[in-house]
């Protein structure tokens, strides 16, 4: 079958590859439907993640149709439509008992590599490297998913796929940032990215009750995006000093919460940009962690930021003084898929929640390389990629 | 640190040089102990089953039974509502490769009780393997992988 794999550091390649078997009892085979590039993917692809083979099939946001279940697979059933979490959890340990899915702990089969780097092992994510299981992702014809049961969606008759998409990964993750920093109504939100998750974020704030949201980037075309599919306030970093801005626009408080949807590639204008990369380069820091400095700068006293963009180690000029003596929140997390997406795909089916829009380019899978060199150049307004295999 | 730089060095070894980057609580099972006490230490997994599921000293779950008594075994109820703590160590010294498959078998003794049976990962559609230095470092790694950690 035709998939799309990484080929080695800024390369994506479409290739023949064998198709998936069951290998659990409770696994599904799907048919994919829709598969969706996302900024985690472009750490991968840049190198900023060392643990991809060459060949390995990546994606991890996608939707398809069951054909084929394991013998332990009860509640999907061949034929079934379904939106799936990006990370395996199996349900029955006491992380995902938390609904802390993403930090099951029969999720991945490398544990070693992640208790190495951040002293206990995380979950695995399809199509997200060896450090995070191993598993080949998407971006193909055929996928195998373990622990169906726990972790895919039937998706409602009513809802598109191209809506349902989204609650894979950028929704759900989005919503989790809300959720998790504890949004209340008539909070100030602020959101640093205005890519799919950051813009998912903004939108579960509002619908978590925010009496402001702002969105912060330098991307006009996803400046746009947020005022008009979000109905949040966008600001341009390159030409307003954000933390500036957000003071006089929260009577001198700081946004009570602060999300941050950038990641590790964050980009700064003028010298502390230059300074992060070099350091970034020659492997001194692993991370630039430009919009979480600024998010804790900005955040109120007693506010709570949270980091829902991807770090993988260490950074360098941390303020944690600022973090400490204002009595911050720092938190942070991969998504937590299963714990949201069915009331994502109800508000989905009520048209609270839109997503359409995030599909800015549909192509077929054979495009893939191209699709992701437009996502992430961010070229003729692409906010993200989908493949139709 | 050098994390890239350390995937390049080679093979599986590669993930045993991870464990012992020496930033104090980061990356390996014991930071201060010297090789001997830190091979004695109890290796344990939380299991989120009553005891009376888990098993006994004297009949620890599989995989872990194969040991024999080359092992001693300890189950401990965990606090609150965290099942039972399954812990293992060797009676005499053990070597590094004791120590991995006790690691492994720790790990599959928890997922078959909690889940009933043991990820696989392998095969798996994926693309042709260029065979570059990285690639097979990463590889020797993976395979290493459910052998080493903190555990
Ligand atoms: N926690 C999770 O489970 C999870 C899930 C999905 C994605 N992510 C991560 O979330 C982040 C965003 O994902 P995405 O898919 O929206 O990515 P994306 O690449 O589409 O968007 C990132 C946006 O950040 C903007 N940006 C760069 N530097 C900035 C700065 N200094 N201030 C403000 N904005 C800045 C970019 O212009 C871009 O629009 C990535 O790091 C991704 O890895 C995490
Ligand atoms: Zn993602
Ligand atoms: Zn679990």
């Amino acid at each position: 079958m035709k998939a799309a794999t990484w080929t080695g550091v800024n390369e994506v390649s479409v290739e023949d590859v064998p198709e998936p078997t069951i290998l659990n009892d409770h696994d599904v085979i799907l048919k994919i439907r829709q598969s969706v590039t996302c900024g985690s993917d472009l750490h991968l692809i840049g190198g900023y993640i060392p643990f991809m083979r060459a060949g390995d099939v990546i994606g991890h946001e996608f939707l398809g149709e069951v054909v084929e279940v394991g013998k332990e697979v009860r509640d999907r059933k061949v034929g079934d439509r379904v939106v799936v979490a990006p990370f395996a959890a199996c349900g029955s340990c006491w992380y995902c008992k938390q609904e802390l899915y993403s930090l099951c702990d029969n999720g991945n089969a490398n544990p070693g590599i992640t208790e190495g780097l951040w002293g206990q092992g995380v979950g695995g994510c399809f199509g997200y490297s060896h450090a995070m299981g191993g598993y080949a992702g998407s971006h193909a014809e055929l996928m195998r998913v373990p622990y169906a049961d726990v972790g895919t969606f039937v998706v409602p008759e009513g809802v598109s796929d191209t809506r349902a998409l989204f609650a894979s990964d950028a929704a759900s993750t989005g919503w989790m940032g809300a959720d998790l920093a504890g949004t209340e109504p008539g909070d100030v939100v602020a959101v640093w990215g205005a890519g799919g998750v950051g813009q998912m974020a903004a939108r579960a704030a509002m619908l978590l009750g925010a009496e402001q949201v702002v969105v912060i980037d330098r991307v006009p075309e996803r400046l746009t995006q947020v005022r008009t599919h979000v109905g949040a306030e966008a600001v341009d970093y390159t030409t307003t000093d954000v933390v500036a801005e957000l003071r006089e626009r929260t009577g001198g408080r700081g946004p009570d919460v602060c999300i941050e949807a950038v990641g590790m590639e964050a980009h700064a204008p003028g010298t502390p940009g230059i300074y992060d990369q070099v350091k970034q380069q020659l492997r001194l820091q692993t991370d630039r962690p430009t919009a979480v400095r600024e998010a804790i700068t900005a955040c109120r006293k007693g506010g709570t930021v949270f980091t829902l963009g991807v770090f993988a180690a260490m950074v360098d000029k941390f303020p944690l003084g600022a973090a400490m003596n204002k009595g911050l929140t720092l938190r942070g997390a991969q998504v937590h898929a299963q714990r949201y997406i069915p009331e994502l795909l109800r508000r989905m089916e009520a048209d609270e929640l839109v997503t359409e829009h995030l599909a800015t380019h549909v192509m077929p899978l054979g495009e893939a390389p191209e699709g992701y060199r437009m996502f992430k150049e961010k070229d003729d307004g692409c906010v993200r990629a989908v493949f139709l295999p | 640190m050098d994390l890239p730089g350390i995937v390049h060095r080679a093979g599986g070894a590669l993930l045993g040089t991870l464990q012992h980057v020496r930033i104090p609580g980061v990356g390996q099972a014991s930071v201060t102990d010297d090789p001997a006490t830190s091979a004695r230490r109890w290796r344990a997994v939380t299991v989120l089953r009553d005891q009376a599921a888990v098993g006994t000293p004297e009949a620890p779950p599989p995989p872990l039974d194969r040991f024999g008594d080359r092992i001693e075994v300890r189950l401990t109820a965990a606090p609150a509502d965290r099942g039972t703590e399954l812990a293992a160590r060797f009676r005499g010294t053990p070597s590094e490769a004791e120590i991995g498959e006790l690691r492994a078998a720790l790990r599959e003794a928890k997922q078959l009780l909690e889940v009933g049976e043991v990820l696989r990962v392998d095969p798996q559609p994926h693309g042709q393997r260029k065979p570059t230095p990285q690639g097979a470092a990463l590889e020797g790694m993976t395979e290493q992988a459910p052998k080493e950690g903190v555990l």
